[in-house]
């Protein structure tokens, strides 16, 4: 045998021959590395948990025409770029989108905010949602709670909708616009305006100066515009929403009769729909008529892009996003942050982490006095030992290397265990709270298992240290 | 004769306590020595300072003429595994090795672990059958046993022996100093410290200490003694004036080792 296989002899007879000391020593290590792994896991998982689950209550983004795509016409945002939009979205972490085309339209003559979505994707981005029936479909619509009660609607009932070309027009844009600016909260708060829940949000973020230019440049790409919108609402009123409505309509030519300007007030014809659900969210939604984009196409008679594209990024630097976004001017597309949610995000998720590190912090200096203490402890007890093999010709470094080894090898096993066990208790954790498992992260696994052998090599030196400059003789003569 | 061992009035001193008091000794090669004195006497503390494991607070420990006051730790540890084999009271045995990986240790610190050579030594002791069992499955016998067999294994030039027969029946006693008779016989210089008569009384040379001074000095081998005084060796002498201590260049005769110690001890006659 040579000396080195002697070595592992000792060292092997010293793991599984006291098998009672060496288990208490890897216990120390295992629950020291379970705790910290576990800890880190969900350190690492939940914020990630907790950020998709606030991606659920709306979007943190929002995309709209430029100005200059949509001053000439209403194309809005065509699907090829919507599809492109995503794709840099989605460059930068995980994202849910839900497109909207606004057109205003009339029921029973009074005009309201009609948007055509994509039921799914609607769904999918906003679960805070509170649906009474069901999404829309083909034929049937989704209406807000303020309508259902201003109305009498029921889930089920009928609803004709009326579409008026002259309600959309675009050559309202340069008043409309002004209009806007000024009256973008109070279309915000009442109706949420064109632009859905973007407007509102901004305003309520006293961000105005943005609400205002993304109302605007919503109200442009859809001419249904929030001053149409807000206008019309408003023309009970706000006389000047009705003036501008007015003179918009005659200057682009509407027919008259006999001499004055044609109202159609009481005009109610338009197409039947059946309410399909009602929703109630507090906000704007609750003032909007959602229906499919096939039946807002087939109601206008026109095929259009979208006004607003609503976002849940996942993105760690969402400005990075809006800026990147924005630089690509020839996309003429505008993107936004609502600050409200992203704020709230980065604020709550912050927190988590923060705590959690700190608990983490705690828990490692425990475990660092536990296993520190443990180890000392099985040490100090071989004092004896030491002193023996000083008598016997050992040098202080190579007593010191055997049992370095030795707390290393009890460091290595209870990491490994522990990490398996903490990666079991994270993962419980996770499915029990969340519902949902965690991957292995193999890096951390790593660090757990390293941790453990190096704090329990750490907690080995004072006492080995202490019982290697002792004389063999002092030692020897204790007991 | 060669001198193995030299002591130059060495003195070991805790604060007022005279441990050993101005010691002078010579052990020649081969010869079989015992310390005895009662509990407290100094013996282990001389033991100490002559395996190395200790430093003298003043004098000069010798050994095959090398000052071990000259010696740093690691040196001092080479000297401790080359020349000297510890035998212990309470054996000291590694509790989780094996008999036979008990005497591997000292192997593997001092040069190259041979497992076979290890055995030999355990058949020497006659522990050839017990060698796969661990301390706590051996009688204290044969624990004592395995560490002359680690004590052995290096052929050392001196054997150190603090009570070898503390703690063992007086089968095994008989079995023990059997063993180191065998040693003497081939050649190995053995110190035992010890408080039995019985176990003084198998060396060549007594020496007795009371309170860490040299009180008494015998020859058990009248042969040995001329031997020794022939090749120029003196008996061992202390400069502790102290009431009885053995201050001359006449060796202070002793009949029974606590007797003596109690007493004082006797006028050797020419």
């Amino acid at each position: 045998m040579t000396n080195t296989g002697m070595f592992f002899r000792m060292l092997f007879s010293a793991v599984f021959r006291r098998r009672s000391r060496a288990m208490m020593a890897v216990v120390a290590s295992l629950v020291g590395a379970a705790t910290l792994f576990c800890l880190a896991m969900i350190c690492i998982a939940v914020p990630q948990q907790m950020n998709e689950e606030m991606r659920a209550y709306g979007a943190n983004l929002i995309v709209t025409p430029t100005s200059s795509t949509t001053s000439g016409d209403k194309a809005g945002i065509d699907s090829a770029m919507v599809e492109h939009t995503t794709e840099m979205v989605a460059a930068k972490g995980s994202e849910k989108h839900a497109t909207y085309r606004y057109e205003n339209v009339r029921v029973n003559a009074a005009p309201y905010v009609m948007a055509g979505v994509d039921a799914k994707q609607v769904k999918n981005l906003n679960h805070h949602w509170v649906i009474d029936g069901s999404w829309p479909s083909d034929g049937k619509v989704l209406i807000g709670r303020d309508i259902a009660d201003a109305i009498g609607l029921k889930v089920g009932s009928r609803i004709t909708i009326g579409y008026r070309a002259s309600d959309n027009a675009s050559t309202s844009t340069a008043n409309g616009s002004g209009n806007t600016t000024s009256s973008a909260p109070s279309v915000g708060s009442s109706r949420g305006g064109n632009a859905g829940g973007v407007s509102r949000r901004e305003s309520d973020d006293s961000r105005s100066n943005e609400a205002a230019e993304g109302s605007a440049v919503a109200g442009q790409a859809g001419s249904a515009n929030a001053e149409t919108g807000g206008a019309s609402e408003g023309s009970a009123s706000t006389a000047d929403g009705t003036t501008d409505t007015q003179q918009s309509q005659s200057s682009s030519g509407q027919p008259t009769q006999d001499g004055r300007v044609s109202s159609d007030i009481m005009d109610t014809s338009g197409t039947e729909f059946r309410v399909a659900g009602i929703v109630d969210t507090g906000g704007s939604e609750d003032s909007i008529i959602y229906a499919t984009n096939a039946d807002v196409n087939k109601l206008t008679g026109v095929t259009r892009g979208v006004d607003v594209i609503e976002y849940s990024a996942g993105a760690s630097d969402l400005n990075a996003l809006v800026t990147s976004i924005n630089d690509m001017t020839s996309m003429h597309v505008k993107a936004q942050q609502v600050t409200k949610i992203t704020a709230s995000d980065t604020r709550i998720i912050t927190m988590l982490q923060t705590l959690f590190w700190i608990v983490s912090l705690v828990v490692l200096v425990l475990t660092l006095v536990g296993v520190g203490t443990t180890i000392s402890s099985i040490v100090s007890q071989r004092r004896n030992e030491i002193g023996l093999r000083k008598a016997l010709g050992a040098s202080s470094s190579a007593i010191g290397v055997e049992f370095y080894v030795e707390s290393a090898m009890y460091g290595l096993i209870g990491g490994l265990l522990g990490t398996a066990i903490g990666y079991g208790l994270a993962q419980w954790l996770c499915v029990a709270v969340f519902e949902r498992s965690i991957g292995f992260n193999w890096g951390l696994g790593v660090a757990s298992v390293l941790l453990a052998a190096i704090v329990a090599v750490v907690a080995s030196i004072p006492p080995v240290h202490r019982a290697t400059r002792i004389d063999p003789a002092v030692v020897l003569r204790e007991e | 004769m060669d001198m193995l061992l030299e002591l130059d009035h060495i003195s070991k001193i805790y604060g007022e306590l005279h441990a050993v008091d101005d010691l002078n000794l010579t052990v020649p090669q081969g010869e079989w020595l015992a310390i005895v004195g009662s509990s407290g006497s100094g013996k282990t503390t001389l033991m100490n300072m002559i395996g190395c494991m200790d430093t003298p607070s003043k004098g000069s420990v010798k050994l095959e003429g090398r000052k071990l006051e000259d010696l740093n730790a690691g040196q001092l540890a080479d000297v401790r595994k080359n020349m000297i084999g510890l035998v212990f009271q309470k054996f000291y045995l590694v509790p989780h090795l094996t008999a036979v990986e008990n005497v591997m240790v000292a192997q593997y610190y001092h040069s190259v672990v041979d497992e076979k050579q290890a055995l030999e030594a355990l058949d020497r002791v006659g522990l050839k059958d017990r060698a796969h069992h661990l301390p706590s499955q051996l009688s204290g016998g044969e624990q004592q046993r395995v560490c002359i067999a680690r004590a052995l294994i290096n052929d050392p030039k001196l054997i150190l022996a603090d009570e070898p027969t503390g703690n063992l029946d007086e089968k095994n006693e008989k079995i023990v100093l059997d063993l180191f008779r065998q040693l003497h016989e081939q050649g190995t210089t053995i110190i035992v410290v010890t408080h039995d008569a019985l176990v003084a009384s198998c060396a060549e040379r007594e020496i007795m200490l009371n309170h860490g001074v040299l009180v008494g000095e015998k020859w058990n081998d009248e042969n040995a003694r001329k031997a020794y005084e022939a090749a120029g060796g003196r008996p061992a002498s202390t400069g502790a004036q102290v009431e009885g201590a053995q201050t001359g260049e006449t060796a202070i005769g002793f009949a029974d080792p606590t007797k003596a110690a109690k007493t004082g001890g006797e006028e050797v006659t020419e």
